[in-house]
């Protein structure tokens, strides 16, 4: 470990950490919403006498918890509304850039009221990349879990998948995914797309009594992963992933390595769910700014850039063996004559 | 080369497999069960390249009337939301119109007015060998489960119910009425 001193942001390097908040927050709301709305229907049927146990215990639990903010549930609480995919925060309606690629490619037409609703994800995108993915997908919070489960399935010596593939496939996913949707007729991508899929089944399984079939999709998804390829799926296969990549292809906030402080540990490389080389500079548009290698790095290598563009790969790290060593060589060389 | 050929496949796959989806689809729609389409939507092609599939129609639903389709109707109905009558009726709060982002449920105010003009979700139908009213038996059960009480559906001779062209199709008859099975139906208007 080396001192702390000299270093960049030390408050970088627990950015991860923030990021689990994040992510466990989104995902915790998906299941609170759904709880809220069927609250919001006891209260509107007006017969709380009449409920079972387990739906008082709903009503109650619902009630404490919504008390000290509203006054009036049955109107209020339908400023929380929704998913990820589409949803309304706090009386802010948003919707997944995808959706909106979606809805146009299907019916052709640009509905301006929901155009306006994707507007803030489409900037951050532009802005942070695929941040989305890192930070709020409720299905990333799942697979990021999956892959821990990988980690201890192989540490008591099983198999997981550990293919690589073109990532250029989830590019044809999203591509093919718009061009079927005027063909059926419906926003195709929309069943295929594991955030929607998650938020969408959590909300089945609470108000409607049972998961659907994207649930079954899903399950197959996190079959992929851990079987075939580490985090496959968004890896190769997603086809939001694909839209925000090439949104954010000129991020302007950026991770970046700094080469004079890189001892080619590989940490990060180890670290990246989305198999990035950020050893040796290769992010890429499709870095979602997760910054768990930041916090894996021992050297505090890697810091936030603002830039549009990567640096290109600036070789070995200076605190590297590959580095010094060529570096002697050249200083003995220098002496020789 | 190997790769191009391989994604040649792939997307040669993908088209091969969803063609008879596609064609099980137009099977679907034809039979099929009898379902509404929440309050203001659109004929049936517009609404369902319209929708997301978000589900935010169903969570604002005070009424629990709304309920998502897995493959049963075909696959571009998927995750779609749609109203059995007799199980849960539409009281036409008019709020799924007021959350879906898309415009797929139209923002429509709730007066008797807007709703009369602008909700078509269908037209209830007497079956009268059934209705206990035109056996005699004076009923009116659903005359009085109607919101659009003497306009939408009368009453005659014995409470035997009338339905009329003002008809919004919100089901509330149906769900109402005490003849098992229900002697008032929906008769869905998609198109
Ligand atoms: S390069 Fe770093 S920040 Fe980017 S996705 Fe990989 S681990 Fe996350
Ligand atoms: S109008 Fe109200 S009761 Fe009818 S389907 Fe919409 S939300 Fe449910
Ligand atoms: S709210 Fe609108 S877009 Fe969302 S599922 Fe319902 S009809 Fe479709
Ligand atoms: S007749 Fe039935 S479907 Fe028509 S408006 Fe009255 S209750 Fe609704
Ligand atoms: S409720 Fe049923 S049985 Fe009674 S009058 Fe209406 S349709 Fe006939």
């Amino acid at each position: 470990m080396s001192s702390p001193d000299s270093k960049p942001f030390f408050l970088w390097r627990h950015l991860n950490k923030l990021r689990w908040l994040s992510l466990s927050i989104v995902f915790l709301m998906l299941i609170l919403i759904p709880f809220l709305h069927l609250y919001q229907t006891y209260i509107a049927a007006h017969a709380y006498d009449l409920l079972y146990p387990s739906e008082k215990v709903i009503y109650d639990s619902m009630e404490t918890l919504t008390a000290p903010f509203i006054s009036d549930p049955e109107n209020d609480l339908d400023l929380l509304k929704g998913t990820t995919w589409s949803g309304r925060l706090f009386g802010l309606d948003l919707s997944d850039p995808l959706a909106l690629a979606g809805q146009i490619a299907a019916s052709g037409k640009l509905l301006w009221p929901f155009v306006l609703t994707a507007l803030i994800p489409i900037g951050l995108t532009l802005l942070l990349g695929r941040f989305f993915c890192g930070w709020i997908c409720p299905a990333s919070f799942l697979y990021e879990l999956n892959t821990t489960l990988g980690a201890w399935l192989r540490n008591i010596g099983l198999h997981t998948g550990q293919r690589r593939m073109s990532r250029k496939f989830k590019y044809l996913v999203l591509f093919v995914g718009l061009l079927l949707s005027p063909l059926l007729g419906s926003v195709a991508v929309a069943a295929i797309y594991p955030p929607a899929i998650v938020g969408r089944e959590i909300y089945y399984a609470i108000a409607l009594g049972g998961f659907g079939v994207g649930a079954v999709f899903f399950a197959a998804t996190l079959l992929f992963d851990l079987l075939v390829a580490r985090r496959g799926f968004c890896r190769y296969l997603c086809p939001g992933g694909a839209l925000y990549s090439l949104l954010g292809k000129f991020r302007l906030l950026r991770i970046q390595r700094v080469v004079e402080d890189c001892n080619d540990c590989a940490k990060c490389n180890a670290v990246c769910e989305f198999g990035l080389d950020p050893l040796r500079d290769g992010f890429g548009m499709e870095c979602n700014n997760c910054t768990a290698c930041i916090a894996v790095c021992p050297t505090d290598a890697l810091v936030f850039k603002v830039t549009p563009k990567d640096q290109p790969d600036r070789g070995p790290g200076h605190l590297g063996r590959q580095y010094r060593r060529a570096h002697n060589e050249n200083a003995e060389d220098e002496h020789e004559p | 080369m190997k790769r191009r050929a391989f994604l040649g496949y792939a997307v040669a796959g993908t088209a091969a497999s969803l063609l008879p989806l596609a064609t099980a689809d137009a099977a679907i729609q034809q039979g099929g069960q009898r379902y509404l389409r929440p309050p203001g939507a659109p004929k049936e092609d517009e609404f369902l390249d319209h929708c997301i599939r978000c589900g935010l129609c169903g969570q604002a639903c005070p009424n629990r009337a709304i309920k998502f389709f897995g493959m049963e109707n075909g696959t571009a109905s998927l995750d779609t939301p749609y109203i059995t009558p007799r199980e849960q009726a539409c009281i036409l709060c008019m709020k799924c119109g007021d959350v879906c982002p898309t415009g797929a449920i139209p923002k429509i105010p709730r007066t008797a007015e807007d709703v009369m003009a602008k909700v078509d979700m269908g037209q209830a139908r007497v079956d009268e060998t059934l209705c206990l009213s035109y056996q005699g038996k004076t009923c009116g059960v659903c005359y009085r489960a109607c919101p659009l009480q003497d306009i939408a559906l009368r009453v005659g001779m014995l409470e035997q119910p009338h339905v009329s062209e003002a008809c919004v199709g919100c089901g509330l008859c149906e769900r109402s009425c005490i003849q098992i099975p229900q002697a008032i139906r929906i008769i869905p208007h998609h198109s």
